[in-house]
């Protein structure tokens, strides 16, 4: 029951975070805004959609979207709601999830190369680059929580609220923070990348996907507010232990914290220029290299 | 009398293979290569399901004294990878050698043929031996024959050079080899790597140590002994290639392991954990970045080579010093992930090689810049490929997850445990790192190669492959599925060798690590099977939706030409910006300029070369050059100078020893 529930509100949190992100950017810039369920809505259009494909490409184009949503859809049955329990556990399935996603990166990169398109290619290689270089913050972040929690297992270190303890909550709010820096670089959003921009010289995740029509453009879609609910359940359970560990709590924190995070920042920020990318993703690595470093003196009770 | 028999024995397959026929020479390679390999496999699946008790003969030569040749666990695991890649190359060799049979002289391809049985058979003897000097023996035996098998093209001058190049530092290795061994000889009266253990009281252990490490790191490629390395596979054969880079490398690390097998019981035995993985950081950090830069298939798979064998370097490193500080759990998983990783690099490294292969021997080319599209014509060879290129990014459903799952695992566990936090941290972090570069080399090696249109006429006049190839690639192929699926059963074949290494293993190997993989086995199987439901979803729902085809979307630009793909170059340009400290770049040609309005015919290159290339184009190599210049003046041609000479050193020999100096 808990694992079914536990997969429901997984979905709840991938749904709606893309309506609130729409709904916060309309409030700051003083529209109403559309629709809460809009982007549902669109992709039930591009579901019943036709396809056209590239003459370029082999059937590594067709299969793309189907291991991204798969793998999406794996990727989100590790993660627990607080107290709940996700359908997939076992010691290292931190390792797991955070190379099942690699998986995904590889397969949509691979397409869009199969194109021959040279803007999918400029997306593709920044695609790789950047994800080459998050991932030791993934790590150095799983490598943090399993220090702090002693578990490796998502289930495991996300289990029960700790009693107060002021060095666990530093880590725990560092951590969230991470994690939703993490979101925005795999999410593609402001100020790495921008879903809205206009010219594809300068787009990532959106160019990369330009052959896509239809079923598979759908499917691309959720599979990212899958990946993008990922994360954010996995900031907003790292905040839940420190003070209200319930579902009912997590689920609206994982909702809000990261798409008023994204849509705060995709307001009021400009996105990088694309040479000074490199440098925002590094840094985040560095950080959670330096979170790691934080939580082990503070593992260790010395005073900083 | 072995070595007697040895010679004999060659002797007799030398004249066999001459005596053949062009075309049946192959057959008769493989034959030999294959009967030897299942006269080995036998007794070495019989000593890892612990049927046979291990295996041990002993030889007396005049030459060397008393030494044995046997199989314990670890030969046995080398055994059986030897014994797949030495079959499959020689399968291999009989398609890929086809377009040379009438161009080559009968005596080189029989000369080729020779040295690879004589390849495959000097490994199988590196792996089997404990005496020192047999093992010196077929060390250099196997460094010989892969020097003349690099040297297959030889009338190509970057060949000669290379097949040098590679020579000339085995050498510097194996004379490091003959030093230790000697060292241990003049401790313990023994030259085997039994005596390693006797020699740990002297508290010289590091030392004797760090010289086996950097005789065996010459062949495995540690940084920065790794430069032969991208030179030697791209000159030879793609077969050779595939078994230099899938097994014999390996030799150096099985050296390394049999040393710190010995070294059990020493005090610095955590010193020489973390020597080990710092060695395995820089190896793997380096080998993946100077990767991700190159442009020639067999050189990014070269430096790709030098990168894993970094990550196997990292889990030797964490398994040794976790269980120097007493972590048996620890080093238990960590040593199954190096063993497993060991095996899984050996069979998608092979199948990486043998479709550089294919291609280039469709195409005549290995730079990724003029290829292209391929996937269209040689739809097999791009299907097994990508069956490689997965797996070496360590991605899950394939093999390579696997092992490096577990070497993960087991840097988990040390930071969880607070068991050596600070290295299994800097493990983790490399790991992540080197993961992650990974998947950007191989997304643009198999993307710039497989997909998109082709960018050379001979690209799309190329055709698959013949079936011999085929079915050499097959085989590594289905291995690497299986265990990539069923790691549970896979890890069996380890269990004997993490015995040896640490006797408290088994309850861990049965109550951790088989629940574990049986749970990622259980995750790879959903993967699969909902990846599939989807796309069967998507086929069924498609049926009823109109699909049609057209050209690539040219965001508004009608004219678009296969030109403006993106190249392997531009692929990797984020790298070459963090890579710069390291590589070296040379330009030829002209680009084209900001002010060129109507840009002319431009020719324009870019050569991404190692650093460490230039530490032999330095200084004291010029001077080096200096001194041999005045010595070579001694060498004047004439007898009575030489008989000078000898009489100039009996006197000087004469003086020194009245003077009691020597």
């Amino acid at each position: 029951m808990a694992v079914l529930l536990n997969t429901i509100l997984m979905i709840v949190v991938a749904l709606t975070i893309t309506g609130v992100i729409n709904r916060t950017r309309a409030l700051l810039s003083g529209r109403k805004g559309i629709p809460f369920l809009q982007h549902i809505r669109d992709v039930k259009v591009l579901w019943r959609k036709g396809s056209v494909y590239s003459t370029t490409t082999t059937t590594l184009f067709k299969i793309a979207p189907a291991i991204y949503l798969g793998v999406s859809i794996v990727a989100m049955l590790f993660i627990p709601v607080a107290n709940l329990y996700p359908l997939i556990s076992f010691e290292g399935d931190v390792i797991c999830f955070a190379y099942t996603l690699a998986l995904a990166r590889l397969a949509i990169i691979l397409a869009a190369m199969d194109t021959g398109s040279s803007f999918e290619g400029m997306g593709a290689a920044r695609e790789a680059l950047y994800g080459a270089l998050i991932e030791p913050a993934l790590m150095m972040g799983f490598a943090t929580l399993a220090m702090f929690c002693g578990y490796t297992s998502f289930a495991d270190i996300f289990e029960f609220e700790q009693a107060f303890d002021l060095h666990h909550t530093i880590v725990m709010l560092l951590i969230a923070y991470l994690f939703i820096q993490v979101a925005f670089i795999e999410a593609g959003r402001v100020p790495v990348d921008d879903p809205r921009t206009h010219l594809e010289l300068t787009m990532i995740h959106e160019v990369m996907c330009l052959d896509y029509s239809g079923i598979d453009l759908a499917m691309i879609k959720i599979a990212g507010w899958l990946k993008t609910a990922c994360f954010a359940m996995i900031a907003a359970n790292a905040i839940a232990t420190t003070c209200c560990f319930y579902w009912w709590f997590a689920t609206p924190v994982a909702i809000l914290l990261t798409a008023l995070a994204i849509g705060i920042v995709e307001s009021t920020q400009a996105r990088n220029k694309l040479v000074r990318n490199i440098t925002f993703v590094v840094t985040i690595s560095a950080m959670a290299t330096l979170i790691f470093f934080i939580g082990y003196l503070l593992h260790l009770n010395i005073d900083i | 009398m072995f070595y007697v028999f040895l010679l004999l024995a060659l002797m007799a397959i030398a004249t066999l293979l001459f005596i053949t026929p062009q075309r049946a020479k192959v057959w008769v390679a493989t034959s030999i290569i294959a009967a030897t390999a299942i006269g080995l496999v036998v007794p070495a699946v019989g000593v890892l399901t612990g049927l046979l008790p291990t295996f041990q003969y002993a030889i007396t030569s005049a030459l060397f004294g008393q030494e044995t040749i046997s199989i314990d666990s670890l030969s046995a695991i080398f055994i059986i990878i030897i014994a797949v890649a030495g079959i499959t190359t020689s399968i291999y060799s009989k398609g890929y050698l086809q377009q040379y049979l009438d161009k080559k002289s009968s005596a080189h391809i029989s000369l080729h043929y020779l040295s690879l049985v004589i390849l495959v058979l000097a490994m199988f003897m590196v792996v089997m031996s404990s005496g020192g000097f047999s093992f010196l023996f077929s060390w250099e035996l196997m460094t010989i024959a892969s020097f003349v098998l690099i040297l297959f093209d030889a009338q190509r001058r970057e060949v000669t050079r290379a097949a040098l190049t590679y020579l000339v530092m085995m050498h510097i290795g194996f004379v490091l080899l003959i030093a230790a061994f000697s060292t241990l000889y003049a401790f313990t009266g023994q030259a085997s790597f039994d005596a390693i253990s006797l020699y740990i009281s002297d508290g010289k252990t590091i030392l004797l140590f760090v010289l086996f490490l950097l005789g065996f790191g010459m062949k495995a490629g540690l940084f920065p002994m790794h430069i032969w390395l991208p030179e030697a596979h791209p000159a030879a054969p793609s077969h050779v290639s595939a078994i230099m880079s899938g097994v014999m490398i390996k030799t150096g690390v099985y050296g390394v392991m049999r040393v710190i097998w010995q070294l059990n019981q020493a005090n610095e035995l955590y010193i020489i954990g973390i020597i080990i993985l710092i060695a395995g950081i820089i190896t793997g950090l380096w080998g993946i970045l100077l990767a991700t830069t190159q442009n020639d298939m067999k050189r990014l798979l070269a430096y790709s080579s030098m990168e894993n064998v970094g990550i196997i370097f990292i889990g030797l490193g964490i398994a040794t010093l976790s269980k120097a500080s007493g972590a048996e759990s620890i080093a238990t998983i960590a040593l199954c992930g190096t063993l497993l990783h060991l095996i899984n690099h050996s069979l998608f490294k092979s199948l990486l090689f043998y479709g550089a292969g294919n291609i280039y021997s469709q195409t005549h080319t290995t730079h990724l810049d003029k290829l292209g599209g391929i996937a269209k014509h040689m739809p097999l060879t791009a299907i097994l490929f990508l069956v490689a290129t997965v797996a070496i990014c360590a991605l899950p459903p394939l093999n390579g997850f696997v092992g490096e799952f577990l070497i993960y695992l087991g840097m988990f566990d040390s930071v969880r445990d607070g068991m050596n936090t600070l290295p299994a941290a800097a493990g983790l972090l490399s790991m992540a790192l080197i993961g992650g570069f990974v998947v950007l080399a191989f997304s643009k090696l198999y993307s710039i190669v497989f997909l998109g249109s082709p960018r050379h006429h001979h690209v799309a006049e190329s055709r698959e492959v013949d079936n011999y190839r085929i079915v050499a690639m097959v085989v590594p192929a289905i291995i690497i599925c299986l265990i990539g699926i069923l790691p549970q059963y896979s890890i069996k074949v380890i269990e004997g060798v993490a015995l040896q290494f640490l006797p408290s293993a088994t309850p861990i190997l049965e109550q951790y690590i088989t629940p574990t993989l049986f749970y990622v086995s259980l995750t790879v199987l959903m993967l699969i099977i909902v990846i599939a439901l989807l796309y069967v979803i998507k086929s069924r729902a498609q049926r009823r939706r109109v699909v049609t085809h057209g050209p690539t979307w040219g965001c508004g630009f009608t004219s678009s030409n296969i030109h403006m793909q993106y190249t392997g170059e531009s692929f990797a340009e984020g790298v070459e910006s963090i890579a710069t400290s390291i590589t070296k770049n040379t330009i030829e040609g002209k680009a084209v300029g900001k002010g060129e309005i109507f840009p002319t015919k431009h020719n324009y290159g870019i050569k991404h070369k190692d650093k460490i290339d230039s530490l032999f184009a330095a200084w004291w190599v010029e001077f080096l050059r200096l001194i041999n210049k005045r010595i070579m003046s001694l060498r004047t041609g004439k007898i009575n100078h030489y008989i000078l000479f000898a009489l100039l050193f009996l006197v000087a020999i004469f003086i020194l020893s009245l003077l009691n100096l020597i």
